[in-house]
Order: C-alpha cells, then sequence, then structure tokens
C-alpha cells in the first residue's frame, strides 16, 4: 500500500539569482520521524518552507496525498503544521488565544472573532497546554510575558491542536536547556502515531544541528547546498555521511 | 578653515532663518493704531467675563462643539479603521487581490486628505447652505483619510513572517485577517485614535469660526464686536473642555481582555457604521442643493483667473508653507534652550498651551491689529500655532528621555545650555525632526485658513471664487491645492524615510 504523505519531485527554488534548493526529491512516509541535518545556510528553512506550501518552488512539483498544492483545498492543506524557528507567535495575545490560533482553520471567522474577544471557549487549548506541561497560571499570560521555553511549548501546543498528518518543526531545540530539550523531544516525536488515531502526527519532519539529538529518529536527511546528499535510515548513518554535509 | 558640517542638532536650528526676511518685513508693516486693542486682548485674559447669560451661551455652544467633535471623530475612528485595513498591503496579500486596487484607493485617500477639512466646510456650506451637519461631514472626510494612512501604516509594520505563520495553518481568510491585525489596530486607536478626539474639537471650534456653529461661532462673533473680555470666557472655557477630555481618556483604561467592555466596543463599532450610512442617506435625499447647479460647473471652463496671477498665488502659498515650517521646526527648541530653567518652561508651557487653544484665525486677527496683512504675518501664525504643537512633543519627549548624558557633561563643568543641547536635545533631534516632517504635510493644508483670513495664497482666492460661486475656479484651486499638498508629501516622506 502506497503510504506517501508528502512527495516533492524535482524542486528547485531561487531567490534573488541564488539557486537555494537544487532538484529535490523526496518522499515523506506515514510513521516516519526523519532528522533534517545541515549547516547553517543549507537550506534546510526554504525546505521546510517549500514543503508547508509557504513558498512556490521555481521549479518542480510538491505533492501532499498524491495532489498537487494547487488542488488542495483549504482544510487538506492543514494537514501540515509547522513549528517555526522563530515561533511566529502572536506577542499581544495571551498563551491560549494563541494556542487557539491553530483551531482557525476547522472554524468560521465567528471562532476567530471570539477567539480574539477572549470569549472562545478554551477547553481544547488548555487540554494540549496541559500535554506541553504548560502550567495553568500561564494560560492568560501574553506571549511577551512568557519565557523562551515557555513560548516554544505554546508554539508546540498551536501546533499540535491543528491535529495535522505531518508536522515540520525547523530546529526547535535551539538555545534550550537539557531538561527543556528532553520535553520538547518527546512532545514532538512522542506523539507521531502512524495510525493518527490521538489525532496526532502521523510523521514528523525535524531540522537540527544536534547529533546527540538523532537518536530517537528512524530517518536521516542530508542537505548542504541545497541539495540532498543522503536520505537514510538513522542506523545507517556514519561519519562519512556527516562528514559530506558539515 | 574647517568645513560646515550639518547634522540633526543643527538641521534643527537652521531654518530658524526664515526670521530674517520675515521679521524684516514684519517691522516695515507694522503699524501703532491697534497696539490698544492689542493691550485690551491680553489684559481680558485674566479678567474673562463671567455672568449667567454667558454661562448659559457657553453650555449651548460647547453642546454643539461636543456633538460635532464626537460625532465627527468616532466616525472617522472607525471608518479610519475600515479604509486603513483596505489600503493596508497585508489586506492584498492574505486576499490575492492585485497591487493595482492598493494603489488607487490610496491615492484616492491621499487627493481627500490634501483638502484641509476648512476647505471642505466652507465648499459643502456654499453647496449645501449652513447645516449641523456639515461640520460633522466636513471633519470626517479629510478625517477618514488621515486616519485611515496612520492605520494602514502600522498595519504594514506587522512582521511578514507573522502573517506567513497565520497563512499556513490556512484558516478562512477573514479568520486570518482579523487575527493578525485585531491588536495593532487596538493599539493605535490607543496612542493614536484617542488623541484625534482633541484635533477634532479643535476643527470643529475653527469650522465654527466660520460659521458652522459651536464655540467657534461665538469667539469669532465676540471678536467682531472687539468684546475680548467675552472672547476669553470662550477660550478659557474650551481649555477646560479639552483639558477634561485629556483626563478622561487618561482614566478610561481600555482592556481588550475585560469580554463586557470588548463586546460593547464591537457593537458600538458596527452601529455606528450602520447609523453614518443610514445618516448619509438621508443628508443626501433631505438637501436641496441651492447653489450648486450641476456637478459639469464644476469642470466648465471660462475661469476669470490670469495664469501670471494664479502662479502667484501658487508661489504665495508654497513660501507660506516653508516660512511657518521654519518657525515651527526651530522656535520650540530655540526657546526651550535659551531659556532653560524650571520657571521659564513653566511660562513657555502655558504660551505654548495658549498659542494651540487659540484658533489660527484668531492669533491671525489679533496680529492684524497692530500689523499690515501680509504673507510674513500669515507665516508668523500658521508658525507659531504650529510651533505650540511641536513644543509639547518636544517637551515630552525631552522630558521622558535618559537624563544620564545631560548630568555627566554638567558635571564636567559644562554650561547647562551646551548640556542641554549635546546631552539631552541631540539624543532628540532626528525623531524631532521627522515630526517635523510630519508636521509641515499638515501646515501646507492649514495655508488654507491663514490664506482665507489674511488674504494670502490660494486660500485668499478659495474664498473669492467661493463668495462669487465660480465653481470652475474652485475646483481648479481645490486640484492645486491638493497637488501642492500631495507633492509635499512625497517629499516629506523622503525626509521621514531618511530620518526613521
Amino acid at each position: 500500500m502506497n503510504n506517501t504523505l508528502l512527495e516533492l519531485k524535482n524542486i528547485s527554488y531561487k531567490y534573488k539569482n541564488n539557486l537555494i534548493l537544487k532538484k529535490i526529491n523526496l518522499k515523506i512516509n506515514s510513521g516516519e520521524k526523519i532528522a533534517l541535518l545541515g549547516k547553517s545556510g543549507s537550506g534546510k528553512t526554504t525546505l521546510i518552507s517549500v514543503l508547508n506550501g509557504t513558498i512556490k518552488p521555481t521549479q518542480g512539483e510538491v505533492k501532499l496525498f498524491n495532489k498537487s498544492f494547487e488542488e488542495l483545498d483549504r482544510k487538506q492543506k492543514n494537514k501540515i503544521t509547522t513549528i517555526w524557528q522563530d515561533l511566529r507567535l502572536i506577542e499581544d495575545l495571551s498563551a491560549e488565544q494563541n494556542v487557539n490560533c491553530g483551531l482557525l482553520a476547522e472554524n468560521n471567522f465567528y471562532f476567530a472573532f471570539k477567539n480574539l474577544l477572549n470569549i472562545s471557549s478554551f477547553e481544547k487549548a488548555h487540554k494540549y497546554m496541559q500535554l506541553c506541561r504548560l502550567h495553568n497560571s500561564l494560560y492568560d499570560k501574553k506571549i511577551r510575558n512568557l519565557s523562551g521555553g515557555q513560548k516554544k511549548r505554546v508554539a508546540i501546543a498551536r501546533s499540535l491542536i491543528q491535529g495535522s498528518n505531518i508536522l515540520l518543526a525547523d530546529e526547535p531545540f535551539n538555545n534550550l536547556d537539557p531538561k527543556l530539550i528532553r520535553i520538547i523531544k518527546s512532545l514532538l516525536l512522542e506523539n507521531v502515531d502512524k495510525n493518527n488515531t490521538k489525532k496526532s502526527p502521523k510523521t514528523a519532519l525535524v531540522a537540527l544541528h544536534r547529533l546527540d539529538l538523532l537518536k530517537d529518529f528512524d530517518k536521516v536527511i542530508g542537505i548542504r547546498d541545497g541539495k540532498i546528499f543522503f536520505n537514510i535510515k538513522r542506523t545507517s548513518l556514519k561519519k562519512l555521511h556527516l562528514d559530506k554535509i558539515y | 578653515m574647517n568645513k560646515l558640517k550639518l547634522n540633526y542638532t543643527s538641521l534643527s536650528f537652521l531654518p530658524i532663518l526664515v526670521c530674517i526676511p520675515l521679521g524684516y518685513q514684519l517691522i516695515n508693516n507694522i503699524h501703532f493704531g491697534g497696539f490698544k486693542l492689542f493691550q485690551e486682548f491680553l489684559i481680558s485674559a485674566f479678567k474673562p467675563k463671567i455672568d449667567n447669560e454667558i454661562i448659559i451661551i457657553i453650555i449651548n455652544r460647547l453642546n454643539e462643539t461636543i456633538l460635532i467633535g464626537f460625532f465627527s471623530w468616532l466616525v472617522s475612528i472607525i471608518f479610519g479603521v475600515i479604509f486603513g485595513i483596505i489600503s493596508s498591503n497585508i489586506f492584498y496579500k492574505i486576499f490575492n487581490i492585485p497591487n493595482f486596487f492598493y494603489r488607487i484607493i490610496r491615492f484616492f485617500l491621499t487627493i481627500i486628505r490634501s483638502i484641509h477639512e476648512v476647505v471642505w466646510g466652507i465648499v459643502l456650506m456654499q453647496i449645501y447652505g449652513i447645516n449641523f451637519s456639515i461640520g460633522i461631514i466636513a471633519i470626517c472626510i479629510p478625517y477618514i483619510a488621515v486616519n485611515s494612512k496612520v492605520f494602514a501604516e502600522q498595519l504594514e509594520t506587522i512582521d511578514y513572517k507573522r502573517f506567513e505563520s497565520i497563512n499556513q495553518i490556512n484558516a478562512p481568510k477573514i479568520s486570518s485577517l482579523l487575527t493578525i491585525i485585531w491588536n495593532p489596530m487596538i493599539n493605535t486607536f490607543k496612542n493614536f485614535g484617542l488623541y484625534r478626539l482633541e484635533c477634532s474639537i479643535r476643527s470643529t471650534v475653527i469650522l465654527g469660526l466660520f460659521g458652522i456653529g459651536g464655540i467657534g461661532t461665538s469667539i469669532f462673533l465676540s471678536f467682531q464686536t472687539l468684546n475680548f473680555r467675552e472672547l476669553w470666557t470662550y477660550l478659557w472655557s474650551l481649555a477646560i473642555l479639552i483639558i477634561l477630555s485629556k483626563l478622561i481618556f487618561k482614566k478610561i483604561k481600555f482592556n481588550t481582555t475585560n469580554k463586557i467592555l470588548s463586546i460593547f466596543f464591537v457593537a458600538v463599532f458596527f452601529i455606528i457604521i450602520l447609523f453614518s450610512f443610514l445618516y448619509f442617506l438621508y443628508f443626501i435625499f433631505n438637501n436641496n442643493f441651492e447653489n450648486f447647479n450641476s456637478v459639469s460647473s464644476l469642470f466648465k471652463s471660462g475661469s476669470d483667473l490670469g495664469l501670471f496671477d494664479f502662479l502667484k498665488l501658487i508661489y504665495e502659498t508654497i513660501i507660506l508653507s516653508l516660512l511657518s515650517t521654519g518657525i515651527a521646526i526651530s522656535l520650540p527648541p530655540l526657546v526651550i534652550g535659551i531659556f532653560n530653567n524650571n520657571t521659564s518652561k513653566f511660562f513657555i508651557k502655558i504660551f505654548a498651551f495658549l498659542i494651540r487653544l487659540i484658533p489660527t484665525p484668531v492669533i491671525l486677527l489679533i496680529l492684524l491689529t497692530f500689523n499690515n496683512p501680509s504673507l510674513s504675518l500669515a507665516a508668523l501664525t500658521l508658525g507659531l500655532h504650529n510651533a505650540g504643537i511641536t513644543s509639547k512633543l518636544l517637551f515630552t519627549n525631552l522630558e521622558s528621555q535618559d537624563r544620564r548624558n545631560y548630568i555627566a557633561m554638567k558635571s564636567l563643568g559644562i554650561s547647562k545650555k551646551t548640556s542641554w543641547l549635546l546631552g539631552l536635545f541631540s539624543q532628540q533631534a532626528k525623531s524631532y525632526l521627522a515630526y517635523c516632517a510630519y508636521r509641515s504635510d499638515i501646515i501646507i493644508r492649514e495655508t488654507a485658513i491663514v490664506g482665507i483670513i489674511g488674504s494670502v495664497g490660494l486660500g485668499w482666492q478659495l474664498q473669492e471664487s467661493l463668495s462669487s460661486f465660480a465653481w470652475q475656479e474652485v475646483t481648479i484651486v481645490l486640484t492645486t491645492y491638493s497637488f501642492i499638498a500631495i507633492v509635499g508629501e512625497l517629499i516629506n516622506g523622503k525626509i521621514k524615510n531618511s530620518l526613521t
């Protein structure tokens, strides 16, 4: 049975005469936990932006559930969720309002309006915030008043609440202490569920720098100068592979 | 010899050189016939007329002023928000609408904004006759455009990544838009929208001078009868109104997490939109176009305006704007710098408050008691009034500034004035100049008011053309005004961008 969720076919992306991604072919299957390795500026963030549809590739085709991005409706596109490196939370809104933003796609305009007026239900948001180990005293705190680690967990809760099939995370472990890294890694990977029974992601692709964090992943993709150098099982990863990308 | 190097500090003082030609003309035009009147005007400030009759008049007139000021503020803020959204690039990005529409709306709003509310008021009064609604509509037209510009500019400061992040959730576009713009809109309303009420009240007063009603009309009538004690009663009551409105808004805390308050504001928002629309329809269908036979008459050729005379009026308007801007920029730092002690500052603040309080046409009429009408006198009036506004900003910024540099310089034995200049003002000069660039946009528009009273520039021509119902001339003058204001705005925009 074909269990490919997301597929990139011959993808290139050019920005201001610089070729950032070069003819990338990639398949992401259900149940995979993928680590995306590469130096800073190697094209990891651009690849994630192409995967979630934020930027259109200059050349090639992105397919989600065997359909090209243009053919998908809004709710189908919502099957991908992203945790950005810079989190991109709305600073003036509270933590619970930000998490509720993850529900905007499955609700109408009235929900967005109620969320901003602070009169919507936060029950579901609180459930995910608890899952992300955010203390209930932080629920109504504005984002700007939270610490870096707390903000990161709010961003994760916002992504998880979307109930998407594919979770993309761009360097989520940067600037965190070891305890927080453990918490966030477990949040991102332990909930990956091939059958999506708990409405948690079927697959996760995480861009990272630190090699000591690789052990919970099944697959490793190495990228350098916008080109994929290897796409292998974690157990097959050798120093030789890493030398190619670092 | 060292080359003269200009920096932001010296650039803030340089425009004071406009006072040389200005002073020369003013001295030449001086006449001593009205000094007694001027003296009487000053003395009357300390003994305003207070009796039952005048108190009743004040209450009635202030009621009218508050009604016109408040409704025009409310409507212009709400429609300013709507037009602000549809003239910001974020709206077009979310809905994937071609930028062409964005440019058309912006251009349309720029034209509307370029004409002062008094000019709108006078034109509408000529068309519809004197009418209470004219005041509200005349203020609303340019204010909606001004407010929309400010709201749109704030929306354009939204981080593009935040937009991408919400957009990537793939929510309905209207939900994404609302979520992204909600807080910037609320913050702009708190920081800018509330201040606009004061502006709206001031505009109502100026329109009152031209007969629209409210306290402005009483001020003008008491000036015409040279009843200065009565005039000051009205001015002081206006001062109390402005101070009270500021105090009330300071007390009100707009807590966006308060559910009931949020629902109330949203309800008011939609009720006002509905009410304004119905009122607009009512106004259109219940007014006679008394002096305005057809729209086509606006564009008929055959104006009596000579080209040379018209170019002269344009030249006067531009020079008037430049001279006034020069005074508004340089006078406040110069005066505050020279008289840099607490007692002097107190008196400067009082003077600045009064000069902001007294409408420019009244200041000009007072100065006309001992000086012949001239371009310099109009420039002095406009410059002084705007210096009152720029000085308020300068005082506020200087008082909130870190004083460590100033203290350190003084401790080195450097004089108080030099320490103030280098330790305090020099750090403010750049942002002060940026604000002055914005202020000069307003000065260009205000030349119309002093022009009408002081017989200078296009403002004077507008008054003449309107009085004789020469609509084609009115069109030419308004188009020219618009053009000058737009060019001025473009130049000032470049200056502002280079300063911020």
